[in-house]
């Protein structure tokens, strides 16, 4: 117990942080929100940017249009669907997780736990199979030593 | 498994092929060009009520059953400025047809509202003026700079739509497509 | 005359290479030492052609020679003596050439470096290989990106560079630093293509390039670095990555290439993941070429594209035939290439070595996959789609934050096994001082989850590596009795490999937890001032002093003056400024950034100053001056790590049984002093 000690109140210290963290706090304030669903929308004008970070003119439109809209009582999906369907779905910096842009979300996990799982195989081969059996190089070898002596 | 490492680089070379082939496929395409489109075009145009210059109002209600040419501009930006003689020749020769409407959207952060009056005098514009301070026009027509120019049909359809500066003959052909469309 | 001989060199250079190519395979067939001869002294004619090359486009672009259709677009009369000589790189026919001659440079280091073993196939068909790839640029510069095409009709004045490209000092170093890092990892490349040809897949073609990869690495990590203060100093939109595809261009190499300087200790140690660092280096290779396509052939928007497009067939076929070339010989080899060693334990550092693999390799899958998923999508649906900040950020912090824990742990795990108690008594103290300061943070009211981990992983990884020369210092103290500073020096002397990764990994630590904190905190905004008018953001305050115009030949610049006090403190007038070139409309706007310890106040001129209003952007930015500092840092670890070993010298007398156990054995490259 005197080992593990000092290590189970390091996971009691970690875990209550966390938990702090997490804990579902007071909502965002408008302005967060604002500034939360600027950044996922692209600039129109600029190479790549997106509305919270430009000074475009339609950004700084947009930007007023996003306030307006969360004082009217709009929800962030809303929103982002007005935006759609204007401008269409280049307007979005971080695809929808449906349809086609499910793949960006879905497939590097998937690569990474396949990954992870090629892995922990090759590790544990080494436990599976011993290697009892001599190939046939081992063999020859074998051979030529006896054949050497005899 | 047998010859793991011939699986593995077939994988990767399928992998490869296909993304050469889609690169290949892009290669010579313009990005830019094809974020000139506009999502509204064949569908209804937004709704708009609007003050002018003189004072009243426009709304797309007002308008509707005319052909609608609509403009949106500002007072400093350079095609803004080159286009202005072709914009006032094509209103002259449509403005006394009494199924044709043009209106000028201009949202000008910089610009006083007196101060597009007098440019809108000096430059002896004489279609109906509207402003949008707030950009609400703009955005709702899915606009991403100035000038742009949409046509709208009499049943309340774009048909028509040009980014940066429109010529005489386009704005024509702008036209025809409003009445033409049924 | 100038274009004649330009064109001339790299003619030369061309030939050379083609010469030398073949030269080298007869001579390998036929085990012929002249032939070998001919086709070394081919690599140094190709270094000199493309040096000859290099300094005839200089001697154009300084003298303003503008019957040259390169200079006449990329230099005028004004431009300043500084933006004239990088007006090499500062468009596409002058950056193959850039591109060529460091190549050249690279290839004649390492045939020299080599000249002793020149009959050793391996050397020979990585040479060859080397000249191929030299081949490919000379002849791209001989069709569709020659730099020495004259005009028929000279113009008067040149047009000048783009604007952005003669605003800012790091024009000199941000390319030429990124192109020796890209460049450079055509070294390990040759030589693993020599050892899979060769079948001589062992250490010994590990050991030939390894302070060559790591050069790369370096000047690689540098000119990304220079590249993220270019965005910052003189782009104006107040950050430093925007995930640009192009920016991502540069950052896929350096993904696979870090985790190649790891996984390449595996194999040293005990000879495994041999086929797997062949491919992460090959792959490191192609993604350089992906990345010069990106960049040059239109197929992606982006701020730093260069406009033709004639070159981006010919780059995508060479990628393609590297990459086929490259499978195939693995293909062919991979499966003779099993390593004798086998994975002891799931807790020990080759596992370890393996998740920082996988963790890379899911890195650049996703930074990939992000960057040419809106050319994917368009192919498959015609859809348009955008692939941006949020998705990159959202995808790239649980991988960062797991490799921040392995960069805290990884150092104290042992080869092969270990027990639980050696790793318990190893990192309870870094992983407290983890905890400590992750309950700092949420005392002083942090409440994102992502970055009060980045503060405790990132003080878990420090505390790791200040005790890691605790030990050192201490294990030469005890046993040679020197003080403190001359241990420090010595010890980290004799295990430069080991002592120089802890600073490079110190200097990662920083930028980790410098981006936490400035994206989670600042302020942006615009304020109306005018002339005698201040405003107050975030405790500073503005005041507009008034504005000044300074025409030159090569720009006129409208800068606001700005005073920025701190409470009582004056920190000095700031100028952003608005600048016009006389042959482009669009005005260049340059931010002003008061550089502080903890923040940054950046300053930008949103229009130009009507009526005697400005419109004044400002953003306060927290903690930038670190990220600067961390790339230090890993320079300064990269440094180290390529310091030879200090040798300890021999003894003069015989040791005598006694005093056997006085001098403790070198601490082995890579693993820690046993506490």
């Amino acid at each position: 117990m005197r080992r593990y000690g000092p290590w189970i109140a390091l996971f009691v210290v970690v875990g209550v942080v966390l938990a702090i963290l997490l804990w579902p706090g007071g909502g965002q304030s408008a302005a967060a929100r604002a500034h939360a669903l600027a950044s996922e929308l692209k600039c129109q004008e600029c190479q790549g940017l997106s509305v919270a970070d430009s000074n475009a003119p339609t950004s700084v439109a947009i930007r007023a249009d996003i306030k307006r809209r969360i004082a009217r009582g709009q929800s962030d999906a809303q929103i982002r669907q007005v935006y759609v369907d204007r401008y269409g779905e280049q307007i979005l910096l971080s695809p929808r997780g449906s349809g086609l842009g499910l793949i960006v979300w879905v497939l590097p996990v998937v690569a990474i736990a396949l990954g992870a799982a090629g892995i922990w195989f090759a590790l544990t081969r080494g436990r599976r199979e011993p290697r009892l059996h001599a190939s046939r190089a081992d063999e020859v070898l074998v051979d030529r030593q006896r054949g050497a002596h005899t | 498994m047998k010859h793991p490492a011939r699986w593995i680089a077939l994988t990767a070379g399928a992998v490869v092929v296909v993304l050469g082939v889609i690169l290949a496929l892009n290669v010579g395409n313009d990005p830019e060009l094809e974020s000139e489109q506009n999502r509204l075009l064949g569908h209804a145009a937004p709704a708009f009520n609007l003050q002018t210059l003189t004072g009243t109002h426009v709304s797309s209600a007002s308008l509707a059953g005319k052909s609608v040419i609509v403009n949106f501009w500002n007072t400093w930006c350079i095609p803004c400025r080159q286009e202005l003689p072709e914009l006032k020749k094509f209103y002259d020769a449509h403005a006394s047809d009494p199924d044709f409407a043009m209106v000028g959207i201009v949202r000008d952060a910089q610009a006083s509202t007196s101060a597009i009056a007098e440019y809108v005098k000096d430059e002896q514009m004489g279609w109906t003026i509207a402003l949008d301070p707030d950009a609400r026009a703009a955005l709702d027509f899915g606009t991403r700079g100035q000038p742009e120019t949409f046509a709208i049909s009499p049943q309340g359809e774009i048909v028509g739509f040009q980014i940066a500066r429109v010529t005489r003959s386009n704005l024509e052909k702008m036209l025809d497509y409003a009445r033409g469309a049924t | 005359m100038k274009a004649a001989l330009g064109y001339a060199a790299i003619a030369i250079g061309g030939s050379a290479s083609l010469v030398g190519v073949g030269a080298l395979l007869a001579g390998l067939r036929m085990h012929d030492a002249l032939l070998l001869r001919i086709g070394r002294r081919c690599v140094f004619v190709v270094f000199g052609a493309a040096l000859a090359a290099v300094a005839v486009m200089e001697w154009a672009l300084i003298t303003h020679d503008f019957s040259l259709k390169y200079v006449a677009e990329n230099n005028a009369r004004g431009t300043p003596l500084l933006f004239s000589i990088t007006g090499l790189w500062a468009a596409l026919a002058g950056s193959i050439l850039l591109w060529a001659v460091i190549l050249g440079g690279y290839l004649a280091f390492v045939t020299h470096k080599f000249r002793r073993r020149s009959r050793d196939p391996l050397v020979v068909v990585a040479t060859i290989t080397g000249l191929v790839v030299a081949l490919f640029f000379f002849a791209l510069m001989l069709g569709p990106a020659n730099p020495f095409t004259t005009l028929s009709t000279v113009p008067v004045d040149g047009r000048g560079p783009n604007p952005l490209l003669q605003d800012h000092i790091l024009m000199a170093f941000h390319p030429p630093m990124l192109y020796l890092g890209l460049v450079g990892f055509t070294v390990p490349f040759m030589f693993a293509i020599g050892a899979l040809v060769t079948g001589r897949f062992g250490e010994g073609w590990l050991a030939d390039t390894r302070r060559s990869t790591l050069v790369a690495w370096g000047f690689l990590t540098i000119g990304i670095i220079l590249g993220a203060w270019w965005s910052y100093e003189v782009l104006g939109w107040g950050g430093f990555w925007a995930w640009d595809p192009v920016e991502n261009a540069s950052l896929l190499p350096w993904i696979t290439g870090t985790a190649f300087i790891h996984s390449v200790m595996v194999q040293e140690r005990r000879g495994m993941l041999r086929v797997w660092n062949l491919s992460l280096v090959i792959s490191t290779f192609c993604l350089t070429i992906l990345g010069t396509f990106l960049t040059r052939s239109g197929v992606i928007d982006s701020v730093h594209a260069f406009t033709e497009s004639d070159i981006g067939p010919w780059l995508l076929t060479f990628l393609g035939v590297v990459a086929i070339t490259g499978i195939g010989l693995l293909a062919w080899r991979g499966d003779r290439l099993r390593a004798p060693g086998r994975i002891d334990a799931v807790v020990s550092r080759e596992s370890a070595f393996l998740a920082n693999n996988l963790l890379f390799a899911g890195f650049a899958f996703v930074v990939l996959l992000g960057t040419v998923f809106p050319l994917i999508a368009e192919a498959l649906r015609g859809t348009q789609l955008s692939v941006g900040e949020p998705y990159f950020d959202r995808m790239t912090t649980p991988i960062g934050l797991a490799l921040l824990f392995l960069m805290a742990v990884a150092p104290a795990l042992p080869w092969r096994a270990t027990s639980g108690e050696v790793l318990r008594r190893r990192l309870l103290v870094p992983a407290w001082a983890g905890a400590i300061t992750m309950v700092v943070a949420v005392a002083c009211g942090a409440r994102g989850v992502a970055e009060v981990l980045a503060y405790g992983l990132g003080a878990f990884a420090t505390a790791g590596i200040i005790r890691q020369f605790v030990l050192g210092v201490r294990g030469r103290r005890r046993a040679l009795g020197e003080s403190r500073t001359v241990a420090l020096g010595r010890a980290t002397r004799s295990n430069p490999r080991l002592y120089g990764g802890l600073i490079v990994h110190f200097g990662v630590v920083l930028i980790a937890v410098t981006l936490a904190v400035s994206s989670a905190y600042g302020a942006n905004r615009e304020v109306h001032l005018k002339r005698g008018q201040s405003a107050v953001v975030s405790g500073y305050t503005l005041t507009y002093l008034g504005t000044h115009v300074v025409p030159t030949e090569q720009k006129t610049t409208i800068s606001a003056d700005v005073r920025i006090r701190r409470g009582d403190r004056d920190l000095g007038v700031y100028a952003p400024a608005i600048s016009t070139f006389p042959n482009s409309t669009e005005g260049i706007g340059t931010p002003s950034v008061r550089t502080g310890l903890t923040e940054d106040v950046y300053l930008t001129l949103v229009s130009s100053p009507t009526n005697g209003r400005i419109t004044l952007g400002v953003r306060i930015n927290v903690m930038i001056l670190w990220l600067w500092i961390g790339g230090g840092f890993m320079a300064l670890g990269t440094i180290l790590a390529l310091a030879p070993r200090l040798r300890r010298r021999p003894r003069a007398t015989p040791v005598a049984s006694g005093e056997a156990g006085l001098e403790p054995e070198p601490a082995d490259a890579l693993e820690e002093v046993p506490a």
